[in-house]
């Protein structure tokens, strides 16, 4: 599915002292099967422009097309199935006594039968590791458990793009490369995913294109080595250190990843 | 929480705003009790523009004041309904079956309308040019008092500031849950009242949750900063009653009498 963005613009409490203009003419494509990152400081839009992506929030201005159609005129719970959303701390907004409950809630308000209900659970919980949570309560959880079992509730909506709102923020490193390993399985299974976040390294690891926000709006996209080798001051730090190297070495090329960027440090040696 | 409602402070420099947060607090008590004391529509009016011009000084935008007042419109258009209805004083204006609207009816209904509007008006004043720290404040002072017969004035103040304290958090908090739900398929405007209150679970059991994580957070910072009660604490804004807090209490006073008297 093709996620399209156009001119975006959206105010927070307009005519009031508090107004503020959060997205001043967003244009974006979330292209089918990709990973695309979108980075950017705090309250620079990442967070609504994540709302936008399957209407939580009204454009004040411009238009967002889902495969080439308007998502005003889609069902909106139609568009809130296939365009899955989760968002920053999702563990805050868990209910149910136990987790096979809450993951539950999502297919359920979809109106599958119990069957399908219940494989839907499993899988997703399967997805995120955390098949032996099922029977617990969500509130005697551990961080990292609380936030599996959340993005399970949104994974169990089967969505054709997935949009991650900063989903790693204050884990543990185990728990980060599982959600790393879970973006890029999603991807392998047609799944399109949104990932915002501020750890650029985690950007680079897992997405095939990059966009920055600044203000409200789009300052760079593009692929990952376009965008961070633009700035190398804002970037990972792999390329902070190949950057670096370029200036003697040039043939060490734009390596983004780590894995490729151990590739070309060796190729180096070796000549 | 972006909407803006009755009681909300609004953040502008006036004389209003400047005033002592005692003397607001006690002008409101005299301007409430006075209204009840008024019983000529004029002696309304005569306060009613006395407000206006209250209000006009405070720097509040009148289109934003006023809707301050939506939320109690529904109590004002219901009394004057009630007055006009089932009034049978002064002259028959109007006659439809059992329904009669009298002169008497018409006059009350205004009068209690503009009483309620008032009423609303100056508290709504109150805590618009208030901040609620403030208001705490001045509270904790005017009740300091009560402290001899044992009245927690302190805790109360307290209690109070936190509570308005938390009110536009756990509205965004309400708001991001709420918005999280929906994502999971949630649908909050279908069904009847039953069904409309089971969609509120998934809501309200993550924000009871939050609130009372939240709460054992707060105590363990207040305690970690070495909070121990009312006891000996000293304030880092100190409450001054100036010239200006006189004059504003003794002009209150005076409209008020004026209104009571016409």
């Amino acid at each position: 599915m093709k996620l399209e963005l156009k001119d975006v613009r959206y105010v927070y409490a307009p005519g009031t002292p508090f107004e503020v203009e959060a997205l001043r003419g967003v244009s974006l494509v979330v292209e089918p099967d990709e990973v695309l990152g979108i980075i950017g400081g705090t309250g620079s839009g990442k967070s609504t422009l994540a709302q936008h992506m399957n209407l939580l929030l009204t454009p004040a201005g411009g238009e967002v097309l889902v495969d080439g159609v308007d998502a005003i005129s889609l069902e909106k719970s139609e568009l809130r199935r296939r365009v899955g959303l989760v968002f920053q701390f999702p563990e805050s907004a868990l209910f149910a006594p136990t987790v096979e409950e809450d993951v539950a809630f999502a297919p359920r308000q979809l109106g599958l039968d119990e069957e399908e209900v219940k494989e839907r659970v499993r899988e997703s919980l399967r997805a995120l590791g955390a098949e032996e949570l099922a029977a617990r309560s969500p509130f005697a959880l551990s961080g990292g458990e609380k936030r599996r079992a959340a993005i399970a509730g949104v994974l169990a909506m089967k969505p054709e793009v997935l949009v991650l709102d900063e989903p790693t923020a204050g884990l543990d490193p185990a728990t980060r490369q599982d959600l790393l390993a879970l973006i890029l399985g999603l991807r392998e299974a047609g799944v399109s995913v949104v990932l915002v976040s501020h750890d650029l390294d985690e950007v680079a690891e897992v997405t095939d294109r990059v966009c920055i926000l600044e203000e409200g709006r789009v300052r760079a996209v593009g692929t990952p080595a376009e965008v961070f080798y633009q700035d190398p001051t804002q970037a990972p730090a792999t390329v902070r250190v190949t950057s670096l190297l370029k200036e003697a070495k040039p043939e060490i090329g734009d390596p983004v990843r780590f894995g490729e960027t151990l590739d070309a440090l060796r190729a180096l040696q070796e000549v | 929480m972006t909407s803006r409602s009755l009681g909300q402070f609004y953040p502008v420099a006036s004389p209003v705003h400047a005033l002592d947060p005692r003397v607001k607090i006690l002008a409101t008590a005299v301007f409430v009790v006075g209204l009840f004391l008024i019983d000529s529509t004029v002696g309304l009016l005569f306060v009613a523009a006395a407000l206006m011009a209250l209000v006009a000084v405070s720097r509040i935008p009148a289109g934003t004041f006023l809707r301050l007042l939506r939320p109690v419109l529904f109590i004002v258009a219901l009394t004057v309904l009630f007055q006009v209805l089932f009034s049978r004083e002064g002259a028959t204006l109007l006659e439809w079956g059992f329904f009669e609207v009298h002169s008497g009816g018409l006059r009350q209904g205004f009068f209690l309308a503009l009483r309620i509007l008032l009423l609303v008006s100056s508290a709504g004043l109150l805590t618009a040019t208030t901040a609620p720290v403030a208001l705490a404040d001045g509270l904790e002072d005017l009740l300091a008092p009560l402290k001899r017969v044992r009245f927690p004035a302190h805790e109360v103040a307290m209690m109070m500031t936190i509570a308005l304290r938390f009110i536009p958090t756990l509205g965004e908090e309400a708001d991001k849950i709420t918005k999280a739900q929906a994502a999971r398929g949630a649908d909050f405007s279908e069904g009847g009242p039953l069904r409309r209150a089971r969609t509120l679970v998934p809501v309200l059991v993550p924000l009871t949750v939050g609130a009372f994580r939240r709460a054992d957070e707060l105590a363990d910072a207040m305690e970690s900063r070495g909070y121990r009660g009312g006891e000996g604490r000293t304030r880092y804004r100190e409450l001054r009653f100036r010239k200006g807090d006189a004059l504003a209490l003794a002009v209150t006073v005076l409209v008020l009498l004026v209104g009571v008297l016409l």
